[in-house]
């Protein structure tokens, strides 16, 4: 409970500070906002709710990265001890390879998976026929909606080296089968391709809908110019998309880190877990199998803490390169 | 200027909404109080979280489930977490707060052992002797299963001698061998097993043995080379893990040459463990190192695929090395029936619960767990149990899992099938095995670096030796892996060990 009136305390503490000049007369002129637009703050309330209740109150929970913490004791009674769990964490011999693997990984999702989707919605857009058109883009939402275990087994069944499909023609061209799925070597190829496979498609949906709102007569225009599909391409649809991208981009930074748990979790075994092992895997490893619940804490705050710095520092290189940015 | 004046004014609604927030979230707060609050007095209900091993386990209509509540006069909540899950679950559970009446704790997980250093469940040690069966506990066992010398679970009784291996017959058989008593001769079988076309269908579509991912099978054959059951004493007496003695890496190497000559499946390592007896029922395999009850059950589902098959299956305890002959043992049990100090609130409710687990070795009881309802699941011919149902048909889910709660303590009181041939041997060798199993001189020392560490300091060992294996590390390697597991935590783990056998002895 606690929580809720530090929460509303800190607010009202923050929005009380500047009407200090008129007090009763804006608190006046407040209440007949309120009158006038009480439905719209109706409207804004569950929204706002859902925020404090599933957002903001949760976070409390972070106290606990700073303390002993054990859950018969409770938050009140486990002992405090400050930074230890992200000292030892720092000097724990994972930790520069949990930050390598998910700093790879997180390069790769980006040069590899982040530009896939947009290449597919610029492919799209150039599609005369609309029945075609609409087709593929239906099509291609379809793997999206399968979940990573299904998509795992399905790569298992693909490349098992007991007659996996995949294994059988690499075998027969290549004469000799690969260990696709034990390999260290092929995890991070894996990852990827089973990433661009389920989410490309979804993926596209924002971008069709920026390359939808592309003025017309700026394409008739250029057609006029004498540009070709590429030129138009070049100058006049990029252009129009590019603050969609931007803003993607610096919001995919915020959860750089973020690997995607199941998926590493069901493709890592013991031979592949040098590469594999990344910052959500060992938090579930620590956290839920070994009970470490102060420490995991730790390791998922730190994680947090770089995506907000990622986010600002994207966010003020785009503003800085004349872009409109976030926020 | 003026537009952000008039923001901020707008946002004076905030401590409202805030405040009718905090209203109704401690309206909330209130009523689940008082839901919980109304403890207290006899226990009538129980719940119950253990292990289910169907994805259907025993629902509340079930009538097995209905008459075991008539049988202890309980009303019983079933908490079932699937197997493979469990462990996470118990610790989410365990973090929650909220906890069952009986818990069924399947080793001394480091966040049970914390749960209980916090007092949060009673200890059991000081009551057993009042009730009549479980006054009839193992005193090895209850001293296995213990925490700091104290009872904090009823154990879940399991054979000692356990572990064996499974083994074609009609594929010995063709090949013109015998079941093997060496591991020379074990190697022979498996070679044969592999290019002597046990199958007799002229193609090369067999091999020798079946490992998943499950380690198991190693740690079971390396004690055959004479390495010690996890930890075992070096020159000096002092305490020592297995991996790092003479014999274990004798073993590794044979597991190597195993792989090597393709006499093992290539994707052992990333085998799912359910899918792990396919191979042998498809006759793709000959051999599974794991529990003896996998024998019958393996040949009652080839039976029932291929009634024309003659006693495919054969078992044996384990085979000689050249230090002589040894077994893996269990700890004697697996899993205990822990009651938390939160559920179960005052001494007179946690003997309630006591005396439900003691009924629950009861003949009647156990029968329902195991063998279902009479008339139903199975029926009585005179003194001889008939099943109605097999194993796999779905009317046995309504009472199969229902053995996940049962201690066995003293003894196994439900309706035996039939004794098949196998299933009798399975018996001997079980007490054979007794006689030749390796224990472990630290099974019930609790270390504290092992419980913050356990799990990565097994992971570089497991992965080490998964690598060694497959040919990713040599034998350099696999020393640097022991090295990496000395200094993340190792040298501390065998320290305290030995501090702690040394008071243990004294």
């Amino acid at each position: 409970m606690a929580i809720f009136k530090s929460s509303s305390s800190q607010t009202e503490l923050a929005v009380d500070a500047p009407p200090v000049k008129s007090g009763a007369a804006s608190r006046k002129q407040f209440m007949q906002r309120l009158k006038r637009d009480k439905w719209l703050y109706l409207l804004l309330l569950p929204g706002l709710l859902y925020f404090l209740v599933f957002k903001y109150a949760p976070m409390w929970g972070i106290v606990i990265a700073f303390q002993d913490y054990s859950p018969f004791k409770g938050v009140f009674g486990s002992e405090w001890v400050g930074f230890e769990h992200f000292r030892d964490f720092f000097q724990n011999p994972d930790f520069t390879r949990l930050l390598r693997n998910t700093f790879i990984l997180a390069v790769l999702d980006l040069v590899f998976f982040f530009p896939a989707p947009i290449i597919l919605a610029l492919l799209l857009n150039e599609l005369r026929i609309n029945l075609y058109k609409r087709t593929v883009q239906t099509l291609i939402y379809v793997p999206h909606f399968m979940s990573w275990v299904i998509i795992a087994s399905i790569t298992y069944i693909f490349f098992t080296t007991s007659g996996g499909v995949a294994n059988e023609i690499v075998g027969h061209f290549y004469g000799k089968e690969i260990n696709f799925l034990s390999s260290p070597d092929w995890f991070r190829p894996l990852i990827m391709g089973q990433i661009i496979w389920k989410e490309t498609g979804w993926g596209t949906v924002i971008f069709l809908a920026a390359l939808a709102t592309v003025d017309q007569e700026q394409y008739e225009a250029a057609i006029v110019d004498g540009a070709g599909r590429f030129r138009r391409l070049w100058h006049v649809t990029l252009p129009a998309v590019r603050s969609t991208i931007i803003v993607l981009l610096i919001l995919r930074l915020g959860n750089f880190l973020d690997t995607g748990f199941q998926q590493i979790f069901l493709m890592t075994n013991s031979l592949n877990r040098d590469v594999a092992d990344v910052f959500d895997t060992y938090v579930y490893f620590v956290g839920i199998t070994q009970g470490a619940f102060s420490y995991s804490t730790a390791v998922g705050l730190f994680k947090s803490v770089v995506g907000i710095i990622l986010v600002l520092g994207a966010n003020k290189l785009a503003k800085k390169m004349g872009q409109d940015g976030i926020f | 200027m003026t537009q952000s004046k008039k923001w901020s004014k707008n946002k004076v609604a905030f401590p409202v909404l805030s405040a009718m927030l905090a209203a109704s979230l401690a309206a909330c707060g209130n009523e689940e109080g008082g839901a919980s609050g109304e403890d207290g007095g006899s226990v009538d209900s129980l719940t119950i979280m253990t292990t289910a091993y169907t994805t259907e386990p025993p629902a509340e209509d079930s009538p097995a489930l209905k008459e075991l509540e008539e049988f202890t006069g309980k009303d019983i909540t079933m908490n079932w977490v699937l197997d493979s899950a469990y462990a996470d679950k118990l610790n989410i559970t365990l973090a929650s707060g909220n906890l069952p009446e009986i818990m069924m704790i399947p080793t001394k997980l480091p966040s049970f052992v914390s749960a209980v250093r916090d007092d949060a469940f009673w200890e059991l040690g000081p009551y057993l002797k009042d009730y009549p069966n479980l006054s009839q506990a193992n005193e090895i066992t209850l001293q296995n299963s213990s925490i700091d010398g104290k009872i904090y679970g009823v154990y879940r009784a399991r054979p000692l001698g356990r572990n064996g291996v499974t083994i074609r017959k009609d594929w010995l058989a063709n090949v013109g061998m015998e079941t093997p008593k060496t591991i020379d001769d074990f190697y022979n079988v498996l070679k044969a097993f592999k290019e002597n076309d046990p199958d007799g269908n002229g193609a090369d579509d067999t091999y020798g043995m079946v490992i998943s991912k499950y380690t198991g099978p190693f740690d079971v054959m390396q004690t055959w080379f004479g390495a010690p059951n996890k930890w075992g004493e070096d020159a000096n007496g002092n305490l020592q893990p297995d991996f790092v003695t003479d014999e274990y890496f004798e073993a590794q190497k044979f597991f190597k040459k195993l792989f090597d000559e393709g006499l093992i499946n290539e994707d052992f390592a990333v085998m799912d463990p359910q899918k792990w007896g396919d191979p042998l029922l498809n006759s793709q395999a000959g051999v599974i190192v794991d529990v003896l009850d996998r024998a019958h059950r393996a040949e009652e589902a080839m039976l029932q695929a291929n009634p024309d098959l003659k006693e495919p299956i054969d078992v044996f305890g384990a085979v000689e090395g050249p230090e002589g002959l040894f077994n893996l043992p269990t700890s004697g049990y697996s899993g205990m029936l822990a009651i938390p100090k939160s559920s179960v609130e005052t001494e007179e409710e946690l003997k309630e619960v006591l005396d439900f687990i003691d009924k629950l070795s009861e003949q009647e009881a156990q029968a329902l767990a195991y063998n279902g309802v009479e008339g139903v699941h199975y029926e009585l011919e005179g003194d001889v149990y008939k099943p109605l149902v097999e194993l796999n048909d779905p009317v046995a889910n309504e009472f199969t899992d229902l053995n996940q709660f049962q201690t066995g303590i003293p003894e196994n009181r439900f309706y035996q099938e039939e004794l098949t041939p196998l299933i009798e041997k399975e018996e001997q060798v079980k007490l054979d095995n007794e006689e030749i199993v390796v224990p472990n001189p630290a099974e019930a020392l609790l270390s504290e670096g092992y419980a913050q560490k356990g799990q990565q300091l097994d992971n570089i060992i497991n992965d080490a030796r998964i690598k060694f294996i497959v040919g990713q590390i040599d034998e350099a390697g696999f020393k640097d892996a022991i090295e990496l597991w000395k200094s993340s935590g190792g040298n501390e783990y065998i320290e305290e060990i030995n501090k702690l056998h040394k008071e243990a002895q004294s």
